[in-house]
This record gives C-alpha cells, structure tokens and sequence, in this order.
C-alpha cells in the first residue's frame, strides 16, 4: 500500500523562548492508502494539533509532511490551497455550515472555490447528497436541519469533490448515540467502499474502536500506535451494513 | 472562485444583514445623489447656455473699452489691487473720462481679422408709440453692427444697416401693447420714438422731445437671449437719433467709452493682443457668458463638496460595516481557506462587498436624482419654461455619471481594504476554533 502521509521529526512549538510550549514532539509517522485512523488523547495532547499539520492548516515548526511523497513544507500556500481543495476533505464538531445558504450551496463550496462550472457543481454535489440521503433537502436552509442532518451535510460537502483523504474532528461529539452511529457508518462506508483514507480525531473510544489503526497522544508524543487485526475489524463493521453501500444498492436496484 | 462567483457570494453575503446594509448604502446614496443631482443642474445650465449662444451666434461679436477703464471695472467686480485708489495720470485723464478718439478708432478698425467697429451710443429714448396711436410705451434701442448673429424671426428680416431708410426689430412682446395680431401684421408698421435733446432739455425741460418715424421691418420670436434685452436698430436709425440726442451738446461734453463690432472668430486672440498694444480691451459673448458659467461651476463646487463629506462619512461607514461582517463570519472564512480558498480571493471577497457598497449607493443616487430630475424637467416644462422646449432643467450625462459611480466604488474600494486584510489575514485553525 502506497503511503498517503508521511511525517518526519515533527515537532510543534507555540510561543517564543520563555513562555514556549511544545505541542508535538518528534513525531514520525506514516498513514496508508485506504486506512482508518483514530487519533486519541485527551484534550491539550497534541492530538488536534497533529491533525492540523497532517491537513497542511498548520505548518511544523521542525520536521516535514509528505503527502503522496511530495513534501508539503516546502509548497507554495497556492499548491497548498489547491492540494486541500482536491485531495481533502474536512469533518468538523460544530458542522460548520452558512446557515443561511441552501444545503446545496453548503456542499458545493469546495467546488466553487475549485472554480468548476456550474453544472459540473450542482451535479457532484447531488451525488453527494444522494450518498448521505438528503438529496431532497437541496435546497432548504441549512438552519432548518437537525443536527444529524447537518453533520450528514458536512459529510456531503468533505465528499463532493471526491476527496483521497477525510479528516473529522470529533464527528459525532455533538450528536446522540443513535445519529451518531449513522454519521460513522456513512465514514466507514465511504472507507470502505471507495478507498479513503479516513483519519479521526476524537477521545470517544468507541468511535476509536471501529477504526483499524488507533494513535494514542499524550503530551505531544505518540504513545501507542496499533493495528488492529483484520477479523475483529470485520466483526465491528458487520453489525451493520454500511449506509452508503446500502443506498448504492437501493440506486442499482432502480 | 471565480470572479463572478465571488461577486455574487459578496452580493448575496451583503444582503444577509438587510438594515445595516441598507444603512451603509443609504449614506453613501447622500453622497452620490448630490453630487450626481448638481453635476446634472451644472450640465443644465451649461447647456442652456450653449445652445443659447449658438442660437443667437454672433462669435465675433466684441464690446471694446479703454485698457483704464476695462481695468477699473473689472478690478471693481473681482475686488482685486487695480480698484486701489491710483495717481492720476495727466496723459491718460480720469478713466471716466477715457474716450476713443476717432483716430483710435481708425487704428482699431485697421486690425487685421476686424470686420467692423462702431463707437456705441447710449440713447435715453423716451417712449415708442405705434403711428397714429395715442398710447406711449417706454422703450430703449440700441445699435450694433449686425454681423453673424442668429435671429430667430417670427417674421419680416434682420435691419440691414446699409439701408438709409430707419429700421427698427421689435419683439413678439410688442404685438399686445400694439393690439396686433400676428407678427406678419406688424412688419410694415410704423411706429413714432421719441428722445430727449439733451440741450435743449437744459432750458426747457419740458418742451425737449424730438421724434422720429421708424419702420418695423421684422419681429424676433420670444425668449432668445439677446445682447443687452433692448430693440435692435439700423445705423441711419441710430445715428438720426443721437444726432437730435447731442444737438448742440459742445463735444468736450461727449462721452465714447465703449465700441462694439465684429471680428473674425478665429482672430480674436490675436485682435485682443494688438487692441491691448493701442491700449484697448474688449470682451466677448462668450467672456459675459462665462461669468454666468463661473457662477454655476462654484456652486457645483460648493455641492460637490457636501456630496464629498458626505461620501467621507459613508467610507468609515463602510470600514465599519465590513469590519462588524468580518468579525461575524471568522468562521465562514476559516471554512473557506481550509476549504483551500486563497488570502487573495479572501481579500477580494470583502474588497468586492465594499465595492458593491459603492456600487448600489450611487445606482440609487442616479435612480433617485433621475427621478427628481426628470419630473422637474417636466414641472419646468409645463409652467416656467413653456417657451424653451428645448431646453432641459437638468441635463443627465452619461459618462459623468459613470465618472462618479467609479470613483465612489474607487472610495468604496479604499474603505474596504482594511477589514478585507483583517480577513485575509486569518488563520483558519483560528478562526474555526472561534466562538
């Protein structure tokens, strides 16, 4: 398997001299193609500050990113903008929507700043929609949904554009159990089903759990980093059939 | 994004919070809608006044005074050092007493591009009546060589100064007082004027009016400007008339300041410097016109400078409706740039916003001036300028109202720089972490 980032000696440091304070400390670290990675600590572990880095929002203070084997800390912003916009998509807690656009200019927001053209827009953005199954929510205000129906909106919008990689963080901190449980099938789905590479920021383990790589931080360090096996990985994702492979089977049928 | 695509998110985003953008447009609608408006006033007038000089023509027409007396009048209406009192000067006299002896006249008429020049005589006519009638109507006429000027006729011809027989040009005006009915029916009339002998006036008061008989050969339409508003007539009208004026009036008495003639209009600059070397100096229509013209431009200025403030004003209004929609959408733009948005398209985002500002506040003050404009176009129309349907109150030019919509989109621009920096400035980690 092809390694989609890569980190070398990556150290993060705020402040200056006296008052420093070292968020990551000489991490290394690879994440290939096709896996789903749970990184977990306790709030102030560095854990959201790695993803920052991994997502190119953030830049090192020592060490490098490699993304695909191209090194990101040595990119213009202008090809950092561009390798966001295309390769990732983002999953935030608080949704993050503009409450006052419809849900499918919510979703095609990657897509107008990736400059495409109007109709190319609208129909990628149908298609996630169709995904996440809000396909006839397209053009309600993005205020009149549920929370759940929002996250799955965000899911739509870190999908449109076809994304190698999803960053979510804490996806379903804001949500009950039972939405919740939906919003990670529909990642996991989309894991397994198209190949992305998911990577998971979260302190809830049993989100942690489903994932087959879990990253534990504590004070800036990589304190575990395991694989799970395969068959208990399998087990997690059998209890329920995938959401999205679900609707792909439902649209087939038609 | 594209750049149509990041105007109409600008567009769609200013919109968002109604009364405060509504607010912001409004003060910069103040601005645009005076400044359009006097602009548009200032055309009017300037048109009013083209079209009028290029009715009644007369291009070359000059009015000559003595260099002495040019300088005391004119130092008196601009209030400049030549109206100081001065040392007299036993060559040149008072400026009062600053004829144009008949040899100047000679050296004048002699100037290359002169067409023709007359010393102007100022007749105290007494009154005018039509032959035969009773009723006497006040009246004053004056003569001035013809030259290109246009006169609209209701009827008859232009006095033709080569004619010995007298002539006189009457307006439509006169047609009531003259209980005629058409401006055809007076042409041909003769009418009686009557002036005073001036000597004669010194012994008998009473008994010192000398008439003389006239024919009216032609009747001018209403409303053109003229030169000095008095009735036109011939040269042998005129001289007739000042010969009974100055009837045995001893000629040290005369008074001559003032010459009127015609030059070649594209001569005039070079006619004025070789007046001024004869000691000379002459104004223009257009000169007269142009003191009626400054008049208009400074009180443009005086708008333009309301409008000016009142564009200042709606500047900060803008920095601070941008920098209050910067704050409200920290999140929105750290969304975007992590979404792969540039510093750039952030910066023009805002930028555009603020242009937009600009934009819509002055498409309301053109809308808003052209309404206002245009009814009272047609208010003027229907009562106090039924007579010039040609002329238009308030003039709309296209490419000064596009002048003025940029420059306040321009101004608009500059206000905006500083909170779309603030914007483009932000760390998207930031900015999604605020709360």
């Amino acid at each position: 398997m092809d390694k989609v980032i890569e980190v070398k000696n990556l150290t993060k440091t705020y402040g200056k001299k006296a008052t420093a304070f070292t968020a990551l400390k000489d991490i290394n670290l690879s994440i290939y193609e096709g896996e789903s990675v749970a990184i977990v600590g306790k709030s102030g572990s560095g854990k959201s500050t790695l993803m920052h880095i991994l997502a190119l929002l953030d830049k090192p203070t020592k060490g490098e990113v490699l993304i695909d084997g191209v090194n990101a800390t040595k990119l213009k912003n202008r090809d950092l903008n561009k390798l966001r916009n295309e390769r990732f998509g983002f999953v935030f807690q608080q949704f993050f929507m503009n409450a006052n656009d419809s849900v499918l200019e919510n979703v095609l927001l990657p897509l107008k700043i990736a400059k495409l053209s109007r109709g190319k827009r609208k129909k990628q953005a149908m298609e996630a929609l169709k995904i996440v199954e809000l396909e006839q929510k397209a053009k309600n205000k993005a205020t009149n949904l549920s929370g759940g129906q929002k996250q799955r909106v965000c899911i739509a919008r870190a999908i449109v554009n076809n994304p190698k990689i999803i960053f979510a963080d804490e996806p379903t901190g804001n949500l009950d159990s039972a939405t919740g449980d939906k919003i990670t099938d529909l990642l996991f789905g989309l894991n397994k089903e198209q190949g992305v590479t998911l990577i998971i920021v979260t302190h809830d383990e049993d989100l942690a759990k489903l994932c087959n790589r879990i990253i534990r931080i504590s004070d800036g360090k990589i304190i575990s980093d395991q694989t799970v096996r395969k068959d208990s990985q399998k087990k997690a994702s059998n209890r329920r059939e995938s959401e999205a492979a679900r609707v792909k089977k439902a649209n087939e049928r038609k | 994004m594209k750049i149509l695509d990041l105007i109409k998110t600008a567009n769609h985003n200013l919109f968002r919070n109604k009364t405060r953008t509504f607010l912001t447009i409004l003060a910069v609608f103040i601005g645009s809608f005076t400044i359009i408006l006097s602009n548009a006033i200032n055309s009017g007038v300037n048109d009013f006044i083209d079209k009028q000089v290029a009715t009644i023509g007369g291009d070359g027409f000059i009015e000559v005074f003595p260099s002495a007396m040019y300088e005391q009048v004119s130092g008196m209406m601009s209030g400049s050092s030549s109206s100081k009192v001065k040392e007299y000067n036993e060559a040149t006299g008072s400026y009062l007493s600053a004829n144009i002896p008949e040899e100047d006249m000679e050296k004048l008429r002699a100037v290359d591009g002169v067409e023709n020049l007359e010393i102007f005589h100022m007749l105290s006519t007494e009154w005018m009546r039509l032959d035969g009638e009773e009723k006497k109507f006040d009246v004053s006429v004056e003569y001035f060589p013809e030259g290109n000027f246009n006169v609209d006729l209701s009827a008859g011809r232009m006095t033709d100064s080569n004619n010995s027989e007298y002539e006189i040009l009457l307006t439509e005006d006169w047609l009531e007082p003259f209980g005629i009915s058409s401006a055809e029916d007076l042409v041909g009339k003769d009418v009686e004027i009557a002036i005073k002998q001036n000597a004669k006036c010194y012994l008998t008061p009473n008994d010192c009016l000398a008439t003389v008989k006239a024919k009216v050969i032609g009747v001018q339409a209403p409303g053109i400007l003229s030169v000095s508003g008095d009735l036109h007539i011939n040269e042998a009208l005129d001289s007739k008339l000042y010969e009974l004026a100055m009837e045995n009036v001893p000629e040290s008495s005369i008074q001559n300041f003032i010459a009127v003639g015609n030059v070649e209009p594209d001569k005039l600059d070079s006619v004025r410097e070789k007046f001024r070397e004869i000691g000379y100096e002459f104004i223009t229509i257009d000169d007269t016109v142009g003191m009626i013209r400054t008049f208009f431009d400074v009180i443009l200025i005086v708008f333009n400078i309301f409008g000016g403030i009142a564009l200042l004003a709606a500047a900060i209004g803008i920095i601070n409706t941008l920098y209050m929609s910067v704050q409200e959408r920290t999140r929105e733009i750290g969304l975007e740039k992590a979404l792969g948005m540039s510093k750039g398209k952030i910066f023009l985002e805002f930028s555009i916003e603020a242009i937009l500002l600009g934009f819509w506040g002055s498409v309301i003050g053109i809308i808003l001036s052209m309404i206002i404009g245009y009814s009272a176009n047609a208010l003027a129309h229907s009562t106090f300028l039924s007579d010039f349907p040609t002329f238009n109150l308030v003039v709309f030019n296209p490419i000064n109202m596009a002048i003025i919509t940029l420059v306040i989109m321009a101004i608009a621009f500059v206000a905006g720089t500083a909170p779309a920096r603030q914007a483009s400035k932000q760390n998207p980690i930031d900015a999604l972490r605020y709360e």
